[in-house]
C-alpha cells in the first residue's frame, strides 16, 4: 500500500482541537490492518483523504449528486454520492450516506454503539457523523450494493430504522428534556419518539411536496433550535407562577450561589447584583426586589427564562406545564429565512399526544392540497395568509400570535361577513344618484 | 441468515423507528427522570445536576469533531464502559457527554479524557463548551461529502476552533456564543440564527457543458430546478441544451444537483461569507436572524486565515465591549451597526445592504444614527 | 375500487411524457383532481412497493418515475 501524500490536510493535524484528519488516518490504518471481512474497499479512507487533499488544492469539491432515495420501498434515508474522478479514487467511486434515526436526545449504551461500529466498519467507510444537522446518526460513505445489506442488518440485528430525507417527514429531534434538565416543561423525548412512531409512513415514504421538520424544545431556551429550523416547533412553557425559594434568592444575593450555575466563572464580573442583573434585565419589568424579598408579577411575565437561568436554585418553572406550538420556520432559501410563528399559545403535552397529532394531520392535508412543489409550510402560510392558516388549524385569532397589528388597511374581507353581501342593485343606486 | 438479493422482500422489516431512548438512559438518569431541581457548572465542561431525591449526576462535556471514525467511537465506548457503566450521550452541538453518579468517579474520568491525544498531537476530548463561553461549531459536510459545497466544512471548523480553543474551555465571554457553519446557502445545517455564522457562497453562475448536457440530464428537470426561473432551453450547435440568465442566478446549485452538466463551484468564485448576531433562545430578547457583515472572503485551505481572523475580530470586539448577559446581536443592536463596524474593524461595503425580497425593512428610516 | 385502472392511468400518463421521466408528487395529484392528495401519495407509494414506480431523490426533494426510466447515475458509471 502506497502511503498517500496529503501535505495540506496534514496541517490540520496540528493544533489542539480534535483533528478529523488524524481520525480518518487512524481509521485508514485500522482498515489496512484489520482481519474483518470488509465488504467495501479497504482503501476507502485513504482515497477519501486524497480526494479531499485534491479539493483543498483545487478549491473545488469533487462530488456529484446521485438519485438514490432509500432502500427498496423507502423514499428517504439514503443520499447518493459519486466521485467525479473515479479512476484515480476508485475506493470512493460511489460513496453513499445513510441516515439512521437517532434515539431521543442521543443517549446510548455502548453495546449498541459497538454493534453500529461493527456493521459500519464491515459494510461502509467506518466514518460517521455524530450527528447530522437534523439529528440522525450519519453513516458516511458506502457502495450501492451494500445499502440493502446494511438495512437488513440494521433492522434485524440492531432493531433500528433509517431516518428521513427528500420530500418526507424528516427525522424528528428533541432537546435533553426531563432526562437531565430542570427546565423541561414536558417530556420532549417521549413526544419526539411517540410522533416519530405515529408517522413512520410519512417519514419513510414521500407524502408531501417538500420536507417537513418537527422539533421538540423543552423550554423557551430552545436548545434544539426548533424555532429557527422546523416547520413545527413545539416549545415547552407554563401557565401558572414561577416557583420562588426566597432563601435561595438571598443566597444568590449574598454570593453563596453563583449566577447561571457558575457559567460566568471565567471572568471577574464583580459581585452579583440582583437588581442590575435580574430585575432590570427582565424584558417585561415584572419583577421587584426590596432587599429582602423577590416579587414577580407573573401575569405580566413572558417566560423568557432569564431569571430562572440566572438563579436556577431559587426559581423554578411553574407547575401547569405544556407547550406553545409554532409553525413555519425555515432557512433562507428561497424567499428569505423565517422563524416559526406562534399559533397555539398553550397545549398540554401528554401521552398519547392526540391533540397535536390531529393538528398535524389537518396541516398536512392543507399543505398537500394547496402547497406547490418544493414550497415549505412557512412559505405557504405567507402566500395564503395567517388567517387562512388559523382557519385550517381551527384556531381563533389572538393578539398573542402577532408582534403588532397590520399597518396597511388592505383587508380581504369575506363576502359572508359583510351585511347584505357584495351584490347590489345599480338601478336602486340610480334612484338616488344621477349619471 | 442475512439479506438475500434474490429475495429482497423475504422477512423484510420496515417502519420500526429508532431504538427506544428509555433503553439507553443511565440508571441515575432513569431514576430521577423529571425530578431534577437545579444544576451547577463546577468548572468549564463539568456539570452537576441535583435531583429532588438528593441524588446527583456529574457530567463531563468534551468537544468532538462531527466527523468521527468507528475507531474513535469505540474508544468513546471503552471510556464509557470503564467509567460510566456503559452509557454515553452526544449533544445537539456535537459534544460528547460522559456521566457518573458520584463525585469520586469524576476525577479519574477527567484525567482519563485529558491524556488522550490523536497521533498528530491534537486532543481527543477537550473539556468545555459550557456557560458563557464558546461551544462546539455545528456544521455541514463541505468538500468531504457534498456536491454543492462552496467551502470545506470540517477544515474551516478545525482552523477556527484551534484559534478559539481557549474560549471553549474558559467561560469568560459576556454570554453564550454559538458559531455555526454551512457550506452553501441551501444550509442543510441551518446557521441563520447563530451568533457567528460562517457560510459558503458561490459567486459564479453555473457553466453549461453543451456538448454533454442532453446526454447527462433531463432538460425539463434542469429548467424546473431553478428557484428563480433563470434557466431555459436552447440549442447549441444542433444539440439540445439550456442557457442561464446570469442576472437572475442566485448561485444555489439546485441545477447542478439535478444536472451534473451545470457545474457551479469555482476556485475564485466560491468562498466564505460571515453573518453575526442571530440567536435562538427567548432569553431577555426574542430569537433573531444573523446579519451579513462580511460579504466574501476567499477559500484559503488548509487554514482559512482571513476567515479565522474575521471571526476573531468579531469575537474579541464583542468580548471586550459587551455587557454581562448580552448576546452578540443584542450588543450590536445596542451600540448600533455603525459602531459595530468600527469596533470590529470590518469594512462596510454596498454588498451588505439588502437588495433581496424584504430589503426595505432593513434600511434606516429615521435620523437616529451616530456620527 | 378501480385501483388497477388508477395505476394504468398513472403508467400511461408517465409513458406519454416524452422529455421527462421524473415527476413531483403534485404531478400525480393533478392526474386525480377529485382525490385527496394523501390518497394519491398512498397509491404512488404502493406502486413503488410493487416495483412499478421508483423514487429519485435530490436529497431535499423526492421525485417519482417509472422504474428504470431516464438517466441514472448508476448506468452512467457502470459503462467504465
Amino acid at each position: 500500500m502506497v502511503k498517500r501524500k496529503t501535505p495540506m490536510l496534514d496541517e490540520l493535524e496540528k493544533g489542539k482541537w480534535p483533528s478529523f484528519v488524524s481520525d480518518i488516518k487512524q481509521e485508514a490504518e485500522s482498515r489496512n490492518e484489520t482481519d474483518v471481512d470488509l465488504q467495501t474497499p479497504k482503501e476507502v479512507c485513504d482515497d477519501l483523504l486524497d480526494l479531499l487533499e485534491l479539493s483543498f488544492k483545487d478549491r473545488e469539491g469533487h462530488w456529484k449528486h446521485g438519485g438514490i432515495a432509500g432502500v427498496f420501498g423507502y423514499g428517504g434515508g439514503v443520499i447518493g454520492r459519486y466521485c467525479d474522478r473515479p479512476e484515480e479514487f476508485p475506493a470512493v467511486k460511489d460513496f453513499h450516506t445513510l441516515r439512521v434515526n437517532q434515539p431521543s436526545s442521543y443517549f446510548y449504551r455502548t453495546e449498541f454503539l459497538r454493534k453500529i461500529c461493527e456493521l459500519w466498519e464491515r459494510r461502509g467507510s467506518g466514518l460517521t457523523n455524530m450527528h447530522g444537522s437534523t439529528g440522525d446518526i450519519i453513516l458516511l460513505g458506502t457502495t450501492t450494493p451494500q445499502i440493502e445489506e446494511i438495512f437488513w442488518e440494521l433492522t434485524h440485528n440492531l432493531k433500528q430504522d433509517l431516518g428521513g430525507s427528500g420530500s418526507n417527514l424528516r427525522t424528528p429531534n428533541c432537546c435533553i428534556g426531563k432526562s437531565r434538565c430542570e427546565f423541561a416543561c414536558y417530556d420532549t423525548q417521549e413526544a419526539c419518539r411517540n410522533l416519530t412512531m405515529e408517522f413512520q409512513d410519512e417519514l419513510h415514504r414521500p407524502s408531501f411536496g417538500y420536507k417537513f421538520k418537527m422539533k421538540f424544545d423543552g423550554c423557551p431556551n430552545g436548545c434544539v433550535a426548533s424555532i429557527a429550523r422546523s416547520d413545527m416547533s413545539v416549545i415547552g412553557t407554563w401557565k401558572d407562577d414561577i416557583r420562588i425559594d426566597q432563601e435561595a434568592v438571598q443566597a444568590y444575593v449574598a454570593g453563596e450561589f453563583k449566577p447561571d450555575g457558575g457559567g460566568f466563572a471565567g471572568r471577574d464580573w464583580g459581585p452579583f447584583d440582583i437588581v442590575k442583573e435580574v430585575i432590570d434585565l427582565c424584558p417585561t419589568h415584572c419583577m421587584a426586589w426590596n432587599g429582602k424579598k423577590l416579587g414577580i408579577n407573573n401575569r405580566e411575565c413572558n417566560r423568557c427564562m432569564h431569571c430562572i437561568n440566572t438563579m436556577p436554585r431559587a426559581l423554578r418553572i411553574g407547575k401547569e406545564t405544556g407547550a406553545s406550538i409554532l409553525f413555519g420556520a425555515k432557512a433562507p432559501i428561497l424567499e428569505g429565512a423565517q422563524l416559526s410563528t406562534l399559533t397555539i399559545p398553550f397545549m398540554r403535552m401528554e401521552e398519547p399526544f392526540n391533540e397535536i397529532k390531529e393538528l398535524v394531520g389537518k396541516i398536512w392535508d392543507w399543505w398537500s392540497e394547496e402547497g406547490r412543489s418544493r414550497e415549505r409550510l412557512g412559505e405557504l402560510m405567507q402566500r395564503k395568509g395567517f388567517a387562512k392558516f388559523l382557519d385550517v388549524c381551527g384556531v381563533k385569532a389572538d393578539p398573542r400570535m402577532i408582534k403588532e397589528p397590520r399597518s396597511n388597511p388592505y383587508i380581504f374581507w369575506k363576502e359572508a361577513d359583510i351585511p347584505g353581501g357584495w351584490e347590489r342593485d345599480i338601478k336602486d343606486f340610480r334612484k338616488r344618484h344621477q349619471k | 441468515m442475512g439479506y438475500d438479493a434474490k429475495n429482497p422482500m423475504k422477512d423484510r422489516i420496515t417502519d420500526i423507528g429508532p431504538r427506544d431512548y428509555k433503553e439507553f438512559l443511565p440508571p441515575v438518569i432513569k431514576k430521577n427522570f423529571g425530578k431534577w431541581l437545579y444544576h451547577e457548572i463546577l468548572e468549564p465542561g463539568v456539570l452537576l445536576h441535583v435531583s429532588e431525591s438528593g441524588e446527583k449526576v456529574f457530567t463531563v462535556r468534551v468537544g468532538g469533531a462531527r466527523l468521527m471514525s468507528v475507531t474513535h467511537i469505540r474508544e468513546i465506548c471503552d471510556i464509557a464502559d470503564k467509567h460510566c457503566d456503559g452509557y454515553v450521550r452526544w449533544t445537539t452541538r456535537n459534544n460528547i457527554e460522559f456521566m457518573v453518579d458520584s463525585e469520586a468517579k469524576l476525577k479519574p474520568l477527567m484525567e482519563d479524557l485529558e491524556k488522550r491525544k490523536f497521533a498528530g498531537g491534537s486532543l481527543k476530548f477537550p473539556r468545555g463548551g459550557t456557560g458563557a463561553g464558546l461551544t462546539n461549531i455545528v456544521h455541514t459536510q463541505g468538500w468531504l461529502h457534498c456536491h454543492t459545497a462552496a467551502i470545506d466544512a470540517s477544515g474551516v471548523v478545525k482552523a477556527v476552533m484551534d484559534e478559539l480553543y481557549e474560549d471553549f474551555g474558559k467561560m469568560r465571554l459576556p454570554a453564550h456564543v454559538r458559531i455555526s457553519l454551512a457550506c452553501c446557502l441551501n444550509m442543510c445545517g441551518a446557521v441563520h440564527c447563530s451568533d457567528i455564522a460562517i457560510l459558503g457562497v458561490h459567486r459564479k453562475p453555473p457553466m453549461v457543458d453543451h456538448d454533454n448536457l442532453a446526454n447527462m440530464c433531463e432538460i425539463p428537470l434542469a429548467v424546473a430546478s431553478c428557484p428563480t426561473g433563470a434557466i431555459k432551453t436552447t440549442t447549441v450547435d444542433g444539440k439540445k441544451s439550456v442557457e442561464v440568465n446570469n442576472d437572475k442566478c442566485m448561485y444555489c446549485g439546485n441545477c447542478f444537483t439535478m444536472c451534473p452538466a451545470m457545474p457551479l463551484a469555482d476556485a475564485e468564485g466560491s468562498g466564505v461569507a460571515i453573518l453575526v448576531g442571530g440567536k435562538l433562545s427567548n432569553r431577555i430578547t426574542a430569537p433573531m436572524f444573523s446579519k451579513v457583515v462580511v460579504p466574501f472572503l476567499p477559500n484559503e485551505p488548509p487554514r482559512w486565515p482571513q476567515t479565522v481572523e474575521a471571526v476573531k475580530k468579531i469575537l474579541n470586539a464583542y468580548a471586550k465591549d459587551a455587557k454581562k448577559y448580552e448576546r452578540l446581536g443584542d450588543w450590536a443592536a445596542r451600540i448600533s451597526w455603525e459602531r459595530f463596524f468600527e469596533k470590529t474593524d470590518l469594512p462596510f461595503t454596498e454588498h451588505l445592504i439588502d437588495d433581496y425580497r424584504f430589503a426595505y425593512t432593513t434600511w434606516r428610516t429615521s435620523t437616529q444614527f451616530k456620527f | 375500487m378501480g385501483a388497477e385502472e388508477d395505476k394504468k392511468l398513472i403508467i400511461d400518463t408517465l409513458k406519454g411524457k416524452k422529455t421527462k421521466t421524473k415527476f413531483y408528487l403534485k404531478d400525480f395529484n393533478n392526474m386525480f383532481p377529485e382525490r385527496r392528495p394523501r390518497e394519491v401519495s398512498k397509491l404512488v407509494n404502493e406502486m413503488v412497493a410493487e416495483g412499478l414506480l421508483e423514487y429519485w431523490s435530490t436529497g431535499s426533494t423526492t421525485m417519482i418515475g417509472l422504474k428504470g426510466a431516464g438517466i441514472q447515475h448508476e448506468t452512467e458509471d457502470s459503462d467504465q
